[in-house]
């Protein structure tokens, strides 16, 4: 029983080491910003690249001279890959930490563990990624592209330029790819393609075998039409993918594969001779040519000390997300929460592919569509590019979701008003 | 029969234990909701629901004990449990949603309407019930623990293989509840949560009475492991654990004794479990993951298994860790977590708890030794005094 | 109209510059070139057919030279210039001379796939009479793809001439599609469905389905009937390409759980660390491999030569390191090894991750691993193949070294009974290093194979882990002939249940056969026989 009661009060004592060390931090006059991104785990592969960009957008933020006269402080935390760890540690960074907004997440289970959190607390997340919609927050910004930002326009250039009458939806089997392909295939039976030309099929995830997915792609792609693969495959498993496509030799004139998770930062662990012209619908590309890409691809080989790190399509989103805030804020006068979210919406900010980013009031962004066509040097060739297209978070192809519109803006203040029942569903505050 | 046992003497460190837990369920909502923010004793808000996370581990911990430091199941399933309980638990909050979800459907949780479900599974009724949903906590994964050990315990599963089946077991459930065809929200899980028996999850009076409820539970579970480990039930356990083959040829059934053992375990975690969602706000999947399942036996085995007070310190003090490290050296704190399981390994084999019981076990020793000792010595002197004494006359002669 | 035009000139352009090259004046295709500089893909496209149909001698260098990226051309449209020498340094197109006034904002011309169908008609249009064996072959492989009614009269010709059987052959067949979709008389349009039919691979499949839609009544039941027969032996080859799939996944998953049952299975150390052991294999074949890129550019294909060796030494140290500073306290203490090495699997993990950063790395395929073969019915990628026997090689030099060398003969010993062999003067500490070396070593080489094939990143062991304990439980602990049987079948049931169950669905199926499994056999397949009740 001793020990027990020692451990309490080494427990309690530390509980309050950190209290008190973080009341410290507080009296320095720093604008802190929670960096929330896993440097452990499954998901650092993707997320330690997007801490990196976050930190470098911060330092070059102090530079200029900060933020209202104050520096800004990067408060970096790993949620190691672990769902409930994000909460807690959204919990940590806001309560103990202070911070004035939260940088991070990735994947969307670590988004639907953080929401409650943030709503609780009443604290910002900017959210940099690609996702399936059917979710607007009042305290999130979801900066990077909603289904109608990527997967349609992708699918549109395959039936309009490729030609593209057979389509086989391949996913890992998670929500993304379940309510992209939902989505897809409303879109493409409106469109006039047959149900049977349609083929859809999950695996796990971190999948490495696909022999057997491959070969029955190439079956289906022999029915005399011409086929096309949309694919959600999440992260780790693509790599196998591609090298089974590259190996089996199915080339992107025979049957051309557009993805929608594979970026510059997953083509770097590839080959991609045998992949050139296999497909990718992002929102920026590394091989954008416009000053305020090239002048960004700059710093990050000066920040990262290293020539050869790409940039890609999250990083652009986490730019445009840190910079929107700045903006709000220096509008606002003041971090404070309530005030960054009168002032934020209709902020119009440069994003990197020449163009203008502007914050809707549904909490999503305006954003072109690039397609690119992947090249032997592991960059994209961009073939086609759209105008700015604004993010639909409540999907117009789904039935249950039609109906719905987001309007952060007084006196509507709804994430999910309801347009037939003029009511406002859920959760409106 | 409790009250005998709490004061019956062997118990005494239990009874502090459960003592010192009944103390902090009181204390922490006290200090966080009584004590004004700036005083040092006030509790911050933040807190309550984290030292209510550590409190449910250290249950999971407690329950996995039962059955590795009692009885040699090694189970690298636990986790199963656990997040099954929480599952439970995490579908009669969605159902308590009701019509505030973002779809406004009374019926259909939110991930069911935009995947385009038209009506509720079976398996969803009943969840709107708070006390269905309690038993299920129990019942689910009592009855797959049952199930699962009527079969590997008859034919005789032992050791490794039967760490490596539960292994399997809890991998192959998060494959299926990764399925979003599962009906259980695919891999973003339950969450969103609104009320919990009509109180506001988010307010700090639940919190805090979460986070009671939760240290209740473990002192009772405690009170509970104690009555079993020290029944003759528990002895012929740790004959079991020691001597499988012996105890079996001494006429005990040795599978019926190991099977119980195991439903109660599977029972206490799913109560954890249980207790862990409204806290943490969400369950997914991931809390199937067979490296979920490794960490329970880490922290059991850090605070010293084949003790019941070891495995609660133990999930404590690791998860305290990993909350402080994972914010004070982000990129640095695996290497010390993975440092600290192999000098727990190295250093103190039997746990924390483990090894300051055999470090007091041995000085009590050696103070009786050298008691004894020094009886010895003193009547080796008084003899020799004796001896001088009647020598000296000699000497003198 | 147009399009007849077109095809009378591409057909009577192509003969007549095979037979008097340099009719025309080079400056006449000059703003056909120029076309390939316009900023809309189907302008460029147009472009090319022209010029493929210009029949000037230049057409084949210059096509060659937009697909591999080396024509310019201004932003808005222009004039067309090659890549020069040096950099910013362009050359004309068609002279090769180099070019004054070029404008500033010049930008590779861009290629999309459609582009690239196109480039690739037109030049195997204009390769087909080449003297160069592979050219033609390519060249006919291309057309059976595109099979354009065009090109029917330049395929006569050729085939005329042709020797090669093979590449006679792919003509022949090509000539058959195309002949199907032209208005060829019904006895030809037999002809050529019973030419494609013979093929009988999914290819003649896929031309036959396509053909089914426009072929006339009286040639359907024809078409079907060969349809039917077609996937009636391609079910037959599916079960043999099933069970290939099956011995490719189940060699992978020998590969990775033979380590494990050494150490796991042999010494009874619950090693979760080998899965990080995999990987350092992994990370060294990279290492390797830059290093060979480096110091010796033009060995890379060889470089996994250098890898096997490297990663076998590398790892085995690392093993032995852990063994004598670690895992030799724990002797007799198996579940505690559980503990350690799982925080040395993290640590290991971590280190790697601040080594060489979280992301994948690049680690290329040697050319004699890349593509596939047919071989009757079945497609046999190169690096499965390969695998599949580099693990077989793996497992019989491992059976070699337990059952015929002195050091296989003292592991045993010393496995079986410590103190026994340490009173026969065996020396156990060094044997029980020597054997986690081995055991770690041989996860190593197991990473340089999944360097091939998957992800190289720091969580490359933790995909393998589980399933290796699997393979090695239900073979049965301490038995390498269960650990390769286990591996096989779990991999061959496993690609049987794929197509049926999903592979989501196949893996739980696999583990819930694997825990009835183990309650039918408690000790595995191959269980090890004993006298003593328990262990």
């Amino acid at each position: 029983m001793k020990i027990k009661s020692h451990v309490m009060s080494a427990f309690l004592a530390g509980a309050l080491a950190t209290t008190a060390f973080s009341s410290v931090y507080a009296a320095e006059d720093t604008i802190k910003v929670g960096i929330l991104h896993s440097l452990s785990g499954t998901m650092a592969i993707s997320e330690t690249t997007l801490k990196d960009a976050m930190l470098m957008l911060i330092e070059d933020q102090n530079k200029k001279g900060g933020l209202l006269g104050k520096k800004l402080e990067a408060v970096v935390v790993d949620p190691a890959s672990d769902w409930p760890l994000f909460a807690e540690k959204a919990r940590e960074l806001i309560s103990v930490n202070k911070v004035s907004a939260v940088f991070g997440c990735w994947t969307s289970s670590s988004r639907k563990s953080v929401l409650p959190v943030f709503e609780e607390l009443n604290s910002l997340l900017f959210y940099p990624v690609q996702y399936e919609g059917e979710e607007s927050s009042r305290n999130i910004f979801y900066t990077g592209a909603a289904p109608n930002q990527q997967a349609i326009p992708a699918v549109d250039y395959l039936m309009n330029t490729e030609g593209v009458e057979r389509f086989v939806l391949e996913g890992t089997d998670y929500v993304y790819p379940r309510t992209t392909n939902k989505i897809l295939e409303a879109y493409l039976i409106a469109k006039g393609i047959p149900k049977e030309d349609i083929l859809i099929n999950y695996t796990p995830f971190g999948f490495s075998d696909w022999q057997t997915e491959v070969a029955k792609i190439k079956e289906f792609g022999s029915a005399g039409k011409k086929t096309a693969v949309v694919s959600t495959i999440n992260g780790d498993a693509n790599v196998p993918f591609y090298k089974e496509l590259g190996n089996k030799g199915i080339k992107a004139t025979d049957i051309p594969v557009v993805a929608f998770s594979v970026g510059e930062e997953e083509l770097a662990g590839l080959d991609t001779k045998p992949l050139v012209g296999h497909l990718a619908a992002w929102n920026y590309f590394q091989s954008v040519d416009a000053p305020a890409n090239a002048e960004f691809i700059k710093e990050w080989h000066a920040f990262t000390k290293n020539d050869k790190r790409v940039t890609n399509d999250p990083m652009e989103a986490a730019y445009i997300g840190f910079k929107a805030w700045v903006s709000a804020v220096e509008a606002a006068g003041t971090t404070d929460t309530d005030a960054v979210l009168d002032t934020i919406i209709g902020t119009t900010v440069p994003n990197l592919s020449g163009g203008y980013a502007t914050v809707m009031p549904n909490h999503h962004i305006t954003k072109p569509v690039l397609i690119g066509e992947i090249q032997e040097d592991g960059q994209f060739e961009i073939v086609q590019q759209t105008p700015a297209v604004v993010g639909d978070e409540w999907s117009d192809f789904l039935p249950d979701s039609k109906d719905l519109i987001s309007d952060w803006r007084k006196p509507m203040s709804c994430g999910n008003f309801n347009v037939a029942t003029g009511k406002c569903g859920g959760k409106g505050s | 029969m409790i009250t005998q046992m709490l004061f019956s003497r062997h118990e005494k460190k239990t009874v502090w234990a459960v003592f010192l837990i009944l103390l902090a369920a009181a204390l922490v909502p006290l200090a966080n909701l009584l004590i004004p923010e700036d005083s040092p004793f006030h509790v911050p808000a933040y807190l309550v629901p984290l030292l209510g996370k550590y409190l449910c581990y250290a249950l999971l911990a407690l329950a996995l004990d039962l059955v590795w430091g009692y009885c040699g199941i090694l189970s690298l399933g636990h986790g199963a449990f656990f997040a099954l309980g929480g599952y439970a638990m995490g579908m009669y909050l969605m159902r308590q949603i009701g019509d505030r979800g973002v779809y406004a459907n009374p019926l259909l949780p939110d991930f069911m309407v935009f995947l385009n479900w038209n009506e509720l599974p079976w398996y969803w009724y009943g969840f709107n019930h708070f006390a269905f949903a309690a038993l299920m906590v129990l019942l689910v994964p009592g009855l797959l623990a049952f199930v699962f050990g009527w079969f590997a315990f008859r034919s005789r599963v032992t050791g490794v293989y039967l760490s490596i089946i539960t292994q399997a077991m809890t991998y192959a459930l998060l494959l299926a509840f990764f399925r979003n065809e599962m009906g259980f929200g695919g891999n973003n899980g339950l969450t969103d949560f609104k009320e919990i028996l009509g109180f506001n999850v988010q307010a700090g009076g639940t919190r805090a009475a979460l986070f009671a409820a939760t240290a209740v539970a473990l002192a009772l579970a405690l009170v509970l492991s104690s009555a079993i480990v020290r029944s003759k039930y528990g002895k012929v356990l740790v004959g079991v654990r020691d001597a499988e083959s012996r105890t079996r040829f001494l006429g005990y059934r040795v599978e019926n004794m190991k099977l119980f053992i195991f439903t109660v375990s599977a029972m206490m975690a799913g109560v954890a479990g249980a207790l862990y969602v409204p806290q943490v706000g969400i369950i997914n999947p991931g809390e199937f993951a067979p490296a979920n399942s490794i960490e329970v036996v880490i922290w059991t085995a850090v605070g010293g298994r084949g003790t019941l007070i070891g495995p609660i310190i133990g999930a404590i003090l690791v998860n305290f860790g990993k909350s402080i490290f994972t914010a004070a050296f982000p990129e640095f704190w695996l290497f010390a977590l993975g440092a600290l399981f192999v000098a727990t390994t190295l250093f103190l084999p039997k746990g924390v708890v483990g090894t300051v019981q055999q470090f007091l076990a041995r000085r009590n020793e050696q103070k009786k030794a050298d008691a004894v000792e020094q009886a010895y010595q003193d009547k080796a002197a008084a003899k020799a005094d004796s001896q001088l004494a009647t020598l000296e006359p000699q000497a003198a002669e | 109209m147009y399009r007849a035009i077109q095809t009378f000139l591409v057909a009577f352009c192509l003969l007549v510059s095979c037979l008097a090259t340099g009719l025309r004046a080079q400056e006449d295709i000059r703003p056909l070139i120029d076309a390939l500089g316009s900023t809309a893909f189907p302008q460029k496209i147009e472009a090319v057919k022209a010029l493929a149909a210009s029949g000037d001698p230049k057409v084949g260098e210059i096509l060659q030279n937009l697909s591999d990226g080396k024509l310019y051309a201004p932003k808005t449209g222009g004039t067309v210039y090659l890549e020069g020498p040096a950099d910013g340094a362009y050359l004309d197109v068609l002279t090769g001379a180099p070019a004054t006034e070029v404008p500033e904002n010049l930008a590779k011309i861009k290629l999309n796939n459609g582009l690239r169908g196109a480039i690739g008609a037109a030049l195997s249009q204009l390769t087909l009479l080449s003297p160069d064996r592979s050219a033609r072959l390519v060249a006919s492989q291309d057309l059976l793809k595109d099979a354009n009614p065009d090109n029917l009269d330049l395929l006569n010709s050729a085939l005329a001439g042709e020797k090669d059987a093979e590449v006679k052959a792919t003509m022949e067949a090509a000539r058959a599609v195309i002949l199907l979709k032209t208005d060829a008389s019904a006895e030809e349009k037999k002809a050529a469905i019973d030419m494609i039919a013979a093929r009988g691979n999914r290819d003649a499949l896929t031309i036959l389905t396509a053909a089914l839609d426009n072929a006339p009544d009286e040639l359907k039941p024809a078409i079907e009937q060969n349809i039917s027969s077609i996937k009636g032996s391609l079910a037959m080859w599916d079960v043999a390409q099933n069970i290939w799939y099956g011995l490719s996944l189940g060699s992978v998953l020998l590969l990775a759980a033979i380590g494990l049952a050494i150490t796991f299975g042999v010494m009874g150390i619950i090693n979760m660390a080998h899965g990080e052991m995999v990987m350092l294999g992994a990370y060294t074949t990279y290492v390797v491999q830059q290093t060979i890129a480096a110091v010796a550019p033009g060995m890379t294909d060889f470089s996994l030569a250098f890898a096997v060796p490297a990663a076998f030494l590398f790892t085995g140290l690392v093993g032995v390191g852990i063994e004598r500073s670690v895992i030799r306290w724990l002797y007799g203490r198996p579940l505690e090894t559980l503990l350690a090495t799982w925080g040395i699997s993290l640590i290991l993990q971590q280190a790697i991750r601040t080594i060489f950063g979280p992301t994948n790395r690049q680690v290329d395929n040697p050319s004699w691993m890349s593509g596939a073969f047919e071989f009757g019915g079945l497609a046999i990628t190169y690096n499965r193949m390969w695998i599949i026997v580099f693990s077989l090689g793996v497992f019989v030099a491992l059976l070699l070294l337990l059952k015929r060398s002195k050091f296989g003969l003292q592991m045993r010993a010393v496995t079986q009974n410590r103190r026994m062999a340490s009173s026969m003067g065996i020396r156990t500490p060094w044997v029980d290093a020597l054997t986690f070396g081995l055991g770690s070593g041989i996860a190593g080489m197991a990473g340089v194979a999944l360097s091939q094939i998957d992800n190289v990143s720091p969580n490359l062991g933790q995909n393998y882990i589980i399933d290796s304990f699997m393979v090695v439980v239900f073979g049965g602990v301490g038995n390498l002939w269960g650990t390769l049987v286990g591996a096989l079948t779990l991999g061959i049931a496993n690609k049987f249940l794929e197509p049926y169950a999903g592979a989501v669905l196949g893996k739980i199926l696999i583990l819930i056969f694997i825990i009835l499994f183990i309650q039918r056999r408690p000790r595995g397949l191959f269980a090890l026989k004993g006298r003593a009740v328990e262990q």
